[in-house]
């Protein structure tokens, strides 16, 4: 365990929702600075308080250069450090990350940490994502959609290592069992789903299938967050949630891009589309928290297909590369007796909210006994993990309810 | 850097379209400056690729600086067009309206002889398109109305 493990404490959360077709639709800020406000007033802080404020990147339904510009003008705050954390999806998480490194360092107090999209309610995300996710010169002009580039690495996977369609489908029905029991899922009202009905549903980009996708969420999330430093957190806050452990990658821009040696560990190796930076990350959470998979009381991932969920079992280190598929269909992730994974149904049955981290809140309810109707008992450390990219940007977060001794 | 585009290639594969995801533009026209020469190398049906002498390899058209020597003295050469599947996706549910017409086509990475890799299209000719499987390079206008390298796999290739 590094000085940086369990240093740093969540002291407050604040969450808005909003669906598509229900009420007024509302943008990414407006439901941002409601969060902000109440994960504020959770901490017991006042707005000279928040010394640091770090964002997501822009989101994609609010497009305006500095979105922490937009967000403190809102809450009228002055904070002596603040950016906007633009690593893809994974910058979401990072924003903690950012936060722990500035109070470890002494020049910040409290940080405030808020992610948000809408995307949901105002964008066709279908229609529009393939072009966010390609290289617009080599790689959209061939059409692309969001599933093919993800399809690259996960056919190489299957190649590599014998990942099978029905492998792969175990993630799916359990995600999907997860959401059943999940109010905020979007799944949730579509019930259980078999083997069968993912191996037999309709193809979207080989070998994905629609049940193998994530689908968008219909609507927007926001989730705040403040954090302080172990000591203010003990002198004044109450419900406290450790980051015991933090670690990040980022890789690439563009799946075509990735690719070349890059002469250097791990990825010294040359072309890989398998190996991502999520690994890594991993290991440097475990590392600093001083724990290890074992320890881990549930986890969730960001990844928004089946078989890409297998592969970041395999990077998180619940098991060895190559084993995810026989992992989940030797009952690693069932529901019944198996890691609680995504235990808000995941990307697939949940649905995707690149921004919004709700995994993260997901992690400190079920540690603090909040998960009404899916508490895992006794849970004390979780693990989030939050990409983009594709696969090109991973932030890995782990979360204990009492420091890590 | 300075051949003449034809007049049907005005050196910009967008043709000054601005690039829109659903309701909003998302980026510059293109190319680059760093790879307007493979653009104008496709014109004359070449693929070409960047070459660092410096550490002797090749890299991909986007490369700006040498991975192993930091130098950005790199060239155009004219790649074989040959190389085989690394992988592959066949795409059943277009992206957009400009590509539905086309479905099911299949989209993939080929490692070029050169050691570079190419995001592309595949085409079956006869096929079938499995990793591993040889290319050959090809050029066709797909459905934005641009010429572009593809890559036909089988034993007619």
């Amino acid at each position: 365990m590094s000085a940086m493990g369990s240093a740093t404490a969540i002291v407050g959360m604040g969450r808005a929702m909003a669906m598509k077709g229900e009420g007024d639709p509302k943008t990414p800020l407006q439901l941002g600075a409601v969060a902000a406000r109440q994960a504020m007033a959770a901490a017991g802080i006042g707005r000279h308080e928040v010394g640091a404020l770090f964002t997501g990147r822009t989101p994609q339904s609010y497009m305006v250069l500095q979105y922490n510009q937009s967000l403190l003008n809102e809450l009228k705050i002055g904070p002596t450090f603040s950016s906007e954390m633009t690593s893809h999806g994974g910058g979401a998480l990072g924003t903690l990350q950012l936060a722990a490194t500035a109070l470890q360092a002494g020049v910040i107090d409290y940080a405030l940490c808020v992610t948000n999209e809408a995307s949901g309610i105002w964008m066709d995300q279908v229609g529009s994502n393939a072009a966010w996710e390609g290289d617009l010169q080599f790689e959209a002009p061939y059409g692309p959609s969001t599933p093919s580039i993800y399809a690259q690495s996960i056919c190489r996977y299957m190649h590599e290592y014998g990942i099978t369609p029905e492998m792969a489908a175990h993630v799916a029905v359990e995600n999907r069992r997860w959401a059943l029991d999940h109010p905020h899922a979007v799944m949730r009202h579509k019930g259980p789903i078999t083997i069968e009905q993912v191996v037999t549903s309709r193809l979207v980009a080989t070998p994905l299938r629609l049940l193998d996708c994530a689908v968008w969420y219909p609507g927007g999330i926001a989730t705040a967050v403040v954090l302080t430093r172990a000591d203010l957190a003990r002198a004044r806050h109450g419900e406290t949630t450790w980051l015991a452990g933090f670690g990040q990658c980022n890789t690439h821009e563009w799946v075509g891009e990735r690719m070349g040696g890059w002469g250097y560990a791990p990825f010294e190796d040359g072309p890989d589309l398998v190996q991502t930076g999520a690994g890594v990350a991993a290991k440097q959470a475990y590392a600093m928290a001083g724990l290890t998979p074992a320890d881990i009381d549930l986890a969730e991932s960001s990844a928004p297909f089946s078989y890409v969920n297998l592969m970041m079992l395999e990077e998180l280190g619940f098991c060895p590369r190559g084993e995810g598929g026989n992992f989940a269909a030797g009952g690693g992730i069932a529901y019944d007796g198996g890691l609680p994974f995504n235990t808000i149904g995941g990307y697939l049955s949940f649905g995707q909210v690149a921004q919004g981290l709700y995994n993260l809140q997901e992690v400190v309810d079920q540690l603090h006994g909040r998960a009404e109707g899916r508490q895992i008992p006794d849970a004390k450390a979780g693990i989030v993990h939050m990409h983009g990219g594709p696969l090109a940007c991973h932030s890995v977060v782990i979360l204990s309810k009492e420091p890590v001794a | 850097m300075t051949a003449p585009a034809p007049p049907d290639f005005p050196g910009d594969w967008s043709r000054g379209v601005p690039l829109m995801a659903g309701d909003w533009f998302i980026g510059l026209y293109q190319p680059s400056p760093e790879t307007v020469g493979y653009w104008e190398a496709l014109t004359r049906r070449e693929l070409v690729l960047k070459y660092s002498p410096a550490a002797g390899r090749y890299y991909h058209p986007k490369r700006i600086v040498c991975t192993e020597t930091g130098s950005d003295a790199l060239e155009w050469r004219r790649a074989s067009g040959r190389g085989t599947i690394y992988s592959f996706s066949e795409v059943h549910r277009a992206p957009s309206p400009a590509f539905a017409a086309s479905v099911p086509y299949t989209v993939g990475i080929v490692a070029l002889e050169e050691g570079v890799h190419l995001f592309t299209r595949l085409i079956a000719n006869p096929g079938p398109i499995a990793i591993g499987a040889p290319v050959t390079v090809d050029f066709r206008v797909l459905e934005g109305g641009v010429l572009l390298p593809v890559f036909l796999v089988g034993a007619a290739a």
